[in-house]
């Protein structure tokens, strides 16, 4: 036998202090009690998962034990955990950890997550799973606590840097890991210099532009897994998806698990969605011209065309939001009071909203919980106004409130009010899977964002099919945007996640800029309509190889 | 141990522990803490470091603890991965380490034999881990070895002191001697077994060493990384088996 054995003595040299010293010695049934503990502490087996049937209050589906358990048994925890969105990656994460914690092989984990998702992963783990996880906040926690939640901005900067690195961790999580796909970055030079046995790298998206990029992820797990980077390079630098190549695709099998939605064997509820046209009254379409003649009249702003955009897309939702954005401007620019003032005076004449009163007329009609959801702060406080002058009951979410009042709004939207009203979606929302109705008051430019604020109700839970209320204003910049970028890519017959590979794209800010670039800058509706085109085109082309890459 | 063995657990504990139980139902119980629980449990030092500078009595906490989640009283939920259970747990494990005990004979006189028994926690340990628990004793007179004695232990009744009209037979194996013995016997049971699990972790770290290798192939100068990530795959691969004693003591039994 070749294996090493280690004894740990210590309970000889208590025992012969204590024959010395005639005792104290325990009673019996403290003896059973030490063995029962150590009865149930014990793991019977090298295979199968030990922490589900500890969580009872959980429901574990069964495609995450499944994750947890190739983890934990075939791929020797080292893994990229790659679901779709919205199938619990957190959840597989947190499974993994407790199995390795109650096994005894987890002690000192790091967990690097987004900063605006630090105290959300300290929650869960410890109210879903009992891992008493704490966020970072100061530097002492890196060397005295076990499980340590942090963002890897602070993580990789002096001197955190350097404590981390003296630590040697039994696991290493990373959420949104397709952060890591360029191995020139600080932030993969520093995770690959971590000491770690075991290492969860999570991301909805693995590969978004080339298949090299999963090269960089796997190295960071396996060094070595697909060779060396040259050779890959040489070898597969061309192929544009997994598919093209057999051996590839087993190698990374080795490391990456991925479920979509449809091998999940989940029911998911049907997405409705009706577009609810909307005609300006007279005062407010006066307003809306003369936004746009003003353009033309003289160079108002610092960047003319980005601005005007702005108030287009901001009188489509109120007054109020415009009226904030010229305020600003005023102060900045007092010799633009002159043509301001007409402006206002125009505005003056709006005595209520057309897309308000749909809005009201809807959730009167609907009579169940609603959310609603707007861009501008002016507007959710306007609408929260003009409801509750109608009786109807609303509470106002914005990104920026502290986790404890989100959990307070989303507890008065459950029990007390009809309607939510919200400005930001998040990522690290809430999850208000007891609502099934959702108005898009106005539209975000970025459809990833739009999939985000759906994604807060339809999702696992939602038992009822969701129906979404798309409100566009005819004739104005909200059509143009909705039919050329909604409408072409059919965004809402979609289940969600289906697109989250070409939606991550979307997200960089140069897209929507680009949007709105075309929009300003185009003469004519027939020049903006073969620009959006084009966008669309390149749209389409990226979904086609996102599809074939998976 | 599953939850609804929970409930049971955490009241012979309390029992053996001397907290008094202040209300009982399914799924919840509320005791009175010993000023000695209260210490190993509620992590409050300072407040029993104070109490003792000025001389005072100190007032022991409650603890109301729930094992069923439908139940309306207020508490603690426990259960298994709760720390609160863990804590419990080791605190079991650490008042119950050592005894020495006599069987209870009523009326007979009878010469009782020493044994020296010990729970065992044998853990198989690589990139997995398996445990097994030994319980074994030694007749300190005969040096007799028996296996799962724990069985035989568990069927008699026990008392702390040298029942009335009996008398124990000194150890002929000096007890430190027996444990030398009962660990050279685990040893021997250990290099019986065939080992498989050590050999197949072994064949998957050879398996990614060449994969690391391979990945450095052609490097002159090893890098750090290398070295650091070799470093990892030992310390995640290497077979290594751990072995504790869990608990055990001197028990003295009526001869058969």
């Amino acid at each position: 036998m070749n294996v090493t054995i280690h004894w740990e003595r210590s309970w000889k040299d208590e025992f012969i202090t204590r024959m010395e010293r005639d005792g104290p010695w325990a009673n019996w049934e403290l003896y059973e009690l030490a063995r029962e503990a150590a009865e149930a502490l014990a793991i019977p087996q090298f295979d199968g998962l030990q922490a589900p049937k500890h969580l009872p209050h959980m429901t574990i589906l069964p495609h995450q034990y499944e994750v947890a358990r190739q983890v934990v048994e075939e791929m020797n925890g080292k893994a990229i955990l790659a679901d779709e969105v919205g199938l619990g990656k957190t959840i597989e994460a947190g499974l993994i950890l407790k199995e390795y914690m109650i096994r005894g092989l987890v002690k000192k984990a790091l967990i690097l997550v987004p900063a605006s998702l630090v105290s959300q992963w300290v929650q869960e783990l410890n109210e879903k799973f009992f891992i008493p996880a704490v966020a970072q906040k100061k530097s002492y926690v890196w060397e005295q606590c076990d499980v340590v939640v942090s963002s890897i901005d602070t993580a990789k900067k002096s001197p955190h840097r350097e404590i981390i690195y003296e630590q040697a961790y039994d696991i290493v999580i990373i959420d949104e890991a397709h952060k890591l796909k360029n191995n020139k970055t600080k932030n993969y030079e520093f995770v690959q210099g971590l000491k770690k046995k075991f290492c969860l790298l999570l991301t909805a998206t693995p590969i978004q532009n080339r298949v090299e990029e999963i090269f960089h992820l796997v190295s960071l797990l396996k060094p070595g897994h697909l060779g060396n980077a040259e050779q890959f390079q040489k070898r597969y630098g061309k192929l544009r998806t997994l598919h093209d190549d057999a051996h590839l695709k087993e190698l990374i099998r080795k490391v990456m698990i991925r479920h979509r939605r449809h091998d999940t064997g989940i029911e998911w509820t049907k997405r409705h969605v009706e577009t609810v046209f909307i005609d300006f009254s007279e005062a407010e379409r006066n307003v809306y011209e003369a936004i746009q003649q003003l353009k033309r009249a003289q160079p108002l702003f610092s960047d003319a065309s980005l601005s005007h955009i702005t108030l287009l897309r901001e009188i489509c939702s109120s007054k109020e939001a415009l009226f904030c954005t010229l305020k600003g401007m005023l102060e900045r620019q007092p010799d633009i009071e002159a043509t301001i003032g007409t402006l206002l005076q125009k505005m003056n004449d709006i005595t209520e909203h057309t897309k308000a009163k749909k809005a009201l007329e809807l959730i009167q009609k609907i009579n169940d919980k609603v959310i609603v959801f707007t861009e501008y702060r002016a507007t959710q406080l306007y609408l929260q106004w003009f409801f509750k002058q109608h009786g109807i009951s609303s509470v106002p979410f914005r990104g920026g409130f502290k986790r404890s009042k989100k959990d307070w709004m989303k507890e008065l939207f459950q029990h007390r009010a009809q309607v939510l009203i919200a400005t930001e979606a998040g990522g690290e929302g809430i999850n208000l899977q007891f609502c099934n109705h959702v108005i898009n008051y106005d539209l975000p430019w970025n459809p990833m964002r739009l999939e985000q604020r759906i994604g807060r109700v339809h999702r696992l839970g939602q038992t009822k099919d969701v129906n979404i209320y798309n409100f566009v204003v005819r004739h104005t910049v909200e059509e143009h945007v909705f039919m050329l970028l909604y409408e072409k890519i059919r965004l809402f017959e979609r289940v969600v996640g289906e697109l989250d590979d070409i939606l991550m794209k979307l997200t960089s800010p140069s897209f929507s800029n680009h949007v709105e670039r075309i929009i300003a800058q185009s003469k004519s509706e027939g020049e903006l309509k073969i620009k959006m085109q084009n966008v669309l085109e390149i749209l389409t082309n990226m979904e086609d190889s996102a599809h074939a890459a998976t | 141990m599953q939850q609804h063995d929970i409930q049971s657990f955490l009241e012979r504990f309390f029992a053996a522990t001397h907290c008094p139980v202040l209300e009982r139902s399914d799924g919840h119980i509320r005791v009175q803490l010993t000023v000695d629980m209260d210490k190993q449990l509620m992590n409050r030092p300072f407040y029993w470091h104070y109490v003792e500078r000025i001389g005072a009595s100190g007032e022991p906490l409650q603890l109301s603890l729930i094992t069923k989640q439908s139940t309306r009283e207020k508490g603690e939920y426990i259960h298994f991965g709760s720390p609160r259970l863990h804590q419990i747990f080791s605190v079991a494990k650490m008042n119950g380490r050592f005894v020495r005990l006599y069987e209870r004979v009523s009326g007979r006189s009878v010469a009782l034999h020493p044994w020296l028994h010990v729970n065992v926690l044998i853990s198989y340990e690589c990139d997995r881990k398996q445990d097994r628990l030994l319980s074994l004793a030694i007749h300190l007179i005969s040096g007799t070895i028996v296996e799962a004695f724990y069985d035989v232990l568990k069927e008699k009744k026990w008392t702390a002191t040298v029942p009335d009209y009996c008398f124990t037979i000194s150890p002929l194996i000096k007890p430190i001697h027996g444990l030398a013995r009962l660990e050279a016997y685990i040893e021997r049971i250990i290099a019986s077994e065939t080992h498989e699990w050590a050999n197949e972790a072994r064949a998957r770290w050879e398996e990614d060493l060449a994969l690391l290798q391979h990945f450095y192939e052609g490097v002159e100068e090893k890098r750090e990384e290398y070295e650091s990530e070799k470093e990892a795959l030992r310390q995640r691969y290497e077979p290594n088996i751990h072995i504790s004693i869990i608990n055990g003591g001197l028990f003295y039994l009526e001869a058969k």
